[in-house]
């Protein structure tokens, strides 16, 4: 099926797409990869007026390290995260997540921006940057501000990008001392498909060998990606133990608002989230 | 109706200057305005994998991809593969090996499995598998399909690319 009609334009500056924002305000829908938007624009979902397309602007689809910051381009493709080796080296949890999106073609074209702004609890992306302390920057007419990605997240597709802002990119703080990070999506039918529990875990340990900085990221277990703040309570600042993991687990299963669709039950997926945040920890802690 | 725009674009290394609506989908750009209809349109969702065309080298859903936004781009499409007016060894390995029934993924395949084979030249089945994982084959089972691509890896690999083939 053929698509509506809408106008189209695309900037090349972030300014650029700032103005075109307040111009067209709700009336215009940006698209970056244009995965999710063609979709919505093929059956109908929206009707925009203008599409802005992203793709164009230089700023926006660069990575590049900068002192102890990681900073991501909105634009920039999974496919460009994953053979990034700045990405590999700073943060490879991140790199595992975006591997991880779909399958190849999906992720050559699909962007963490595109990702992340949709708003959408199924991200896997969204728990990885949720363990590092990920930061989004976005630019308005007022000009710019940076928002922790815990508060960016608002409800399902509701997120606290604002009708005139354009999403510029992640900034992922690179700590001095060692942390270890894992990633894990469980799907219950093939690899490409939606996760039914993403866990997204960053942690280190101190010189005793206690839990400290304790990040627990989820995906596919709430309207909007989580961090299980409680489970990540019940670690920090304790020795990891089998009894204690299992505690964490079930905290982090407890705190879950988990949705049932397609893919999975409310109930399979909460029961599933305490299996894997207790494999996860397992694991990467007493394995 | 959605405002014109021109688009300058190659297509199996043939230019084109088009004048095209902006809500163009590249997919519908390729069949109906360009007459190549080889490429497939499944689900429209980016799900089956059937209308995959490289861009630039790199394999994408055209369903899912405005026309406008490939301007200045190089697409090939299954049709693009033929070199020289002979099949791709990727096509005569999908014949020999029984990679094909229906045929109406083997397009998505081929294009998939093409650009695949020049960033991995040894790959395992595993990486076959994983590279192909975004084609959906309802007649076949993929064992034929993973069999052709390894084949054709095997004979690059061993110098013997004008034969491929299961029996060779």
């Amino acid at each position: 099926m053929s698509l509506p009609d809408f106008d189209y334009r695309s900037p090349t500056s972030v300014d650029q797409a700032v103005a075109l924002r307040q111009e067209f305000g709700d009336d215009a829908l940006m698209m970056a990869g244009g995965l999710t938007v063609v979709i919505l624009l093929r059956e109908r979902l929206v009707e925009p007026r203008v599409i802005i397309s992203l793709s164009d602007i230089p700023e926006l689809r660069r990575i590049d390290r900068n002192g102890r910051v990681l900073h991501i381009g909105a634009a920039v493709t999974h496919s460009e995260i994953v053979r990034s080796g700045q990405v590999q080296g700073a943060a490879p949890l991140l790199s595992e997540a975006c591997g991880r999106v779909g399958s190849p073609a999906i992720r050559n074209m699909g962007t963490l921006g595109g990702n992340i702004s949709h708003g959408d609890g199924a991200s896997d992306p969204a728990p990885a940057l949720l363990a590092l302390d990920a930061q989004a920057r976005i630019a308005g007419p007022a000009g710019e501000r940076l928002i922790p990605l815990k508060d960016f997240y608002h409800d399902l597709f509701v997120t606290d990008l604002a009708e005139d802002e354009v999403l510029m990119e992640f900034q992922i703080p690179i700590p001095r001392a060692r942390r270890e990070t894992r990633f894990m999506k469980y799907t219950c039918t093939s690899e490409e498909a939606f996760a039914t529990v993403t866990v997204a875990v960053a942690m280190r340990r101190d010189w005793v060998g206690k839990c400290a900085d304790v990040r627990i990221g989820l995906g596919s277990v709430a309207p909007i990606p989580m961090r299980a703040l409680n489970a990540e309570g019940v670690l920090d600042g304790k020795r990891a133990t089998k009894e204690l993991i299992a505690e964490a687990a079930a905290a982090a299963a407890a705190e879950a608002d988990p949705p049932t669709d397609a893919q999975a039950s409310g109930d399979y997926r909460r029961a599933m989230t305490e299996v894997w945040v207790r494999r996860v920890l397992e694991d990467m802690l007493l394995g | 109706m959605s405002p014109k725009a021109r688009l300058s674009i190659a297509v199996n290394g043939e230019s084109h200057d088009l004048e095209i609506p902006v809500n163009r989908t590249l997919i519908d750009l390729i069949k109906d305005d360009l007459g190549l209809v080889g490429t497939k349109d499944g689900c429209q969702q980016g799900v089956c994998g059937a209308c995959t065309v490289l861009v630039d080298g790199v394999p994408i859903r055209s369903c899912l991809e405005l026309a406008i936004r490939c301007r200045g781009k190089d697409v090939t499409t299954v049709e693009g593969l033929r070199e020289n007016g002979r099949l791709h060894p990727l096509q005569e390995a999908f014949i020999d090996n029984g990679a094909v029934q229906c045929g109406y993924c083997t397009p998505g395949f081929l294009m998939m499995a093409a650009s695949f084979l020049k960033e991995n030249t040894r790959p395992t089945e595993h990486e076959v598998r994983e590279a192909l994982v975004g084609n959906i084959c309802r007649c076949t089972g993929y064992a034929g399909s993973v069999r052709a691509v390894l084949a054709v890896a095997e004979n690059q690999a061993t110098g013997q690319s004008e034969s491929p083939g299961a029996s060779s």
